[in-house]
């Protein structure tokens, strides 16, 4: 699904050059359930951009479904983004004059798109927030808000979705609402999910867990691994 | 004691064989907790020795049935609505911590290094299991669990804080 090799990606501030991704090889399986820990500033959220084809990188290939994200252009990153990938980011980033049904669709009439009425009721169905259509984003919950982007990532039927820190800013009851529906749309869907979070009860539900460390991937354990705990206990620490 | 009351609230629900109380006990734990068919038929015993059970009979397989008395109904809803507190020393670790303290051990780091481990273990393992609990639809047992975590999260808060003192 994602072969990611030598991946590395810098950024200027004034004189100064800082790199991020310092040589990064990946490779996700297609239905994988992926998370990426590490501490602030390792660049998980760098190559979660990368991925997305939000950003670009300075060296190395990302080859999503065979297609190499690096060579494309801008406008072709986003026709494949808006084709291929859903993502779910921490702040929601909802429109706030758009109703819930508007943000839903959005992407999809910004594409020139229609979006069938009936897709986008069982999507509010299945965040659970039917009859929610017509309220705004200010007047929902935090839980609420993010179940609608879940939703907006969702709409086109992305066969990569990428949460960056999608619980970062909720409770631990609603971290575990999103968690689960997310865990409801890759059981039922079988859509590959990319997780960046520093929250290890996040990191419980993905199959693999990497950690990145001052921009490369340090270490990383399969749920079947026997020294899952220790791992991520260093990572703890 | 909450095997005893958990298998008056199966007979509860339906008249049931031992080997129906095991498997029903069993399922209703999500199989987190395998019944001994011993400890089953020991508990049978002691429920009918105090009137809290009795068996009207054997159903076509020969298999004792038990149905659960009016005595059984009280003594179940008596257990139900009795609060549980939680004792400050049932928690072993806290025993452990306090001797070691007593005897100046001085491998406290890597005691609470590996109770950090085994609280991570338990954390990634109930949360998958909340996943699946979540995906079959068991709220119940899901809220369970919820609660289970959070205590785990409070462990693991408590124990760096401790990590900061040593």
């Amino acid at each position: 699904m994602i072969n990611v090799s030598g991946l590395t990606k810098e950024y200027k501030t004034g004189k100064e050059v800082v790199p991020v991704l310092k040589g990064v090889d990946l490779s996700i399986e297609e239905g994988e359930f992926v998370c990426i820990i590490g501490p602030s500033g390792s660049g998980k959220t760098t190559l979660l951009h990368l991925l997305g084809g939000l950003d670009t990188a300075n060296s190395g290939s990302i080859y999503l479904k065979n297609t190499d994200l690096t060579s494309k252009t801008e406008k072709e990153r986003t026709i494949l983004r808006r084709k291929e990938i859903g993502l779910v980011f921490q702040n929601y980033q909802l429109l706030p004059t758009l109703t819930v049904y508007e943000n839903i669709v959005f992407p999809m009439h910004a594409d020139g798109k229609n979006v069938s009425a009936t897709d986008v009721e069982n999507l509010l169905k299945a965040v659970d927030l039917a009859g929610y259509e017509n309220r705004f984003p200010y007047e929902l919950s935090g839980g609420q808000q993010q179940r609608v982007a879940i939703a907006r990532s969702l709409i086109h039927k992305p066969s990569l979705l990428l949460a960056d820190e999608p619980t970062g800013n909720l409770d631990r009851k609603r971290s575990g609402d999103i968690l689960d529906l997310l865990a409801k749309f890759h059981y039922e869907q079988k859509q590959t999910i990319v997780m960046v979070t520093h929250d290890m009860f996040a990191a419980g539900y993905a199959d693999r867990i990497i950690l990145f460390k001052d921009g490369v991937i340090e270490a990383e354990v399969k749920r079947e691994d026997d020294d899952y705990a220790k791992f991520l206990a260093r990572f703890m620490a | 004691m909450s095997v005893k009351h958990s298998l008056l609230a199966l007979i509860y629900e339906k008249p049931r064989h031992g080997y129906e109380l095991k498997t029903g006990f069993e399922s209703l734990v999500e199989g987190l907790w395998p019944l001994n068919a011993g400890q089953v038929y020991t508990t049978l015993d002691r429920l009918e020795r105090d009137s809290f059970v009795e068996s009207p009979g054997h159903d076509k397989k020969d298999r004792k049935l038990y149905t659960i008395t009016q005595a059984g109904k009280e003594e179940l809803w008596s257990w139900l609505n009795e609060p549980v507190g939680r004792s400050l020393f049932k928690e072993e670790f806290y025993i452990k911590f306090l001797c070691a303290s007593h005897v100046s051990y001085d491998n406290k780091k890597t005691m609470i290094r590996n109770q950090k481990e085994t609280i991570l273990k338990d954390i990634l393992h109930l949360t998958q299991l909340r996943k699946q609990m979540s995906l079959s639809g068991n709220d119940t047992m899901k809220l369970l669990i919820e609660g289970a975590l959070l205590h785990l999260e409070a462990d693991m808060k408590w124990l760096e804080r401790i990590e900061e003192e040593l």
